[in-house]
């Protein structure tokens, strides 16, 4: 199974604070996820260039980002601005992390999967809609997507439509691995998010819990 | 300021391997990499670029591809 391209929900946007990042995953593709002292959240591949740390142990600081290891700054863009042990240096512009297009709607951050390419419009804000959790399924998105299609419907923008405890619920599927996928549950009208959240767990416990073999197989 | 040196790699190397990994170093540093001879146990390469950058392409030469094995490593003017 490949990974259809298009957008793809990767974080709850609140989870991420100005300052700080997270590492996440794309269909195994490493990602860092981060949100700049200025309040917008960037998605990259997880990969310094100098060595290939994770810049998701990087710090924040301002409107850059620093890997942990050798403190290599990069701007928004992704490009490196400073090199602490070279600091007269003229960073040539090649020295660039891949970066992603990533936009926030209904409370998740989403990143368009094709690296650096024009991206189609992003989804849809969800009015009112809430970004409450992610929950993560040691199930392929293919598996989870025909679980959640029994009651559930999905929409054009990908995610699912349903009711939690009562109360109307959108699912964005993140495939975190080939085996691994994230549900990102958003509010989509008033309720108790107490109770939605966990049935939202038992719901991820019930696709765990399901015969797969089949499903899997295929894959 | 840019410098040009010569640079010796003794070591086990896949040819090609070592070769596409100088290419994709010398353009993420922005020096020029030309390398004068790939062989199973030797490289000798002429790079030219921004003194900083240039020990920055012998560092990451050094430790190399996973699939190659540098042994030793010196510049040409430095007495060899
Ligand atoms: S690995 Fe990131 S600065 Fe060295």
């Amino acid at each position: 199974m490949s990974l259809a391209e298009g957008w793809y929900a990767v974080a709850v946007a609140d989870d991420i604070e100005p300052g700080t990042s997270a590492g996440t995953r794309l269909f195994d593709q490493e990602l860092v996820v981060w949100r700049d002292l200025a309040g917008v959240s960037h998605v990259w591949e997880d990969r310094c260039p100098h060595r290939g740390m994770r810049l998701s142990f990087g710090f924040v600081r301002g409107n850059h980002i620093a890997c942990l290891y050798h403190g290599w700054a990069y701007d928004t863009a992704g490009q490196c601005r400073a090199i602490p042990a070279h600091p007269d240096l003229a960073v040539p512009e090649t020295i660039k992390v891949a970066t992603y297009h990533a936009a926030e709607a209904a409370g998740l951050i989403f990143v368009h999967s094709a690296l650096g390419a024009e991206a189609p419009p992003p989804p849809a804000p969800v009015p009112s809609g809430r970004a409450l959790r992610s929950l993560y399924v040691d199930l392929p998105l293919r598996s989870v997507a025909a679980e959640l299609s029994k009651g559930f419907t999905r929409q054009d923008d990908g995610s699912y439509a349903g009711t939690l405890a009562g109360v109307p619920v959108l699912i964005f599927l993140q495939p975190f691995t080939a085996s691994r996928t994230a549900l990102h549950l958003v509010l989509a009208g008033p309720g108790d998010a107490v109770a939605v959240s966990a049935a939202g767990e038992a719901l991820r416990n019930s696709f765990e819990a399901a015969p797969h073999s089949v499903l899997e197989a295929a894959e | 300021m840019r410098e040009r040196v010569e640079m010796v790699f003794l070591g086990d190397f896949e040819p090609d391997s070592f070769a596409e990994f100088m290419r994709h170093r010398a353009r993420r540093l922005s020096i020029s990499a030309d390398a004068r001879r790939i062989d199973a146990t030797r490289v000798d390469v002429a790079v030219e670029g921004e003194p900083a950058l240039v020990d920055m392409f012998e560092m990451a030469c050094s430790l190399g591809p996973i699939d190659c094995l540098v042994r030793e490593a010196y510049r040409l003017e430095q007495g060899r």
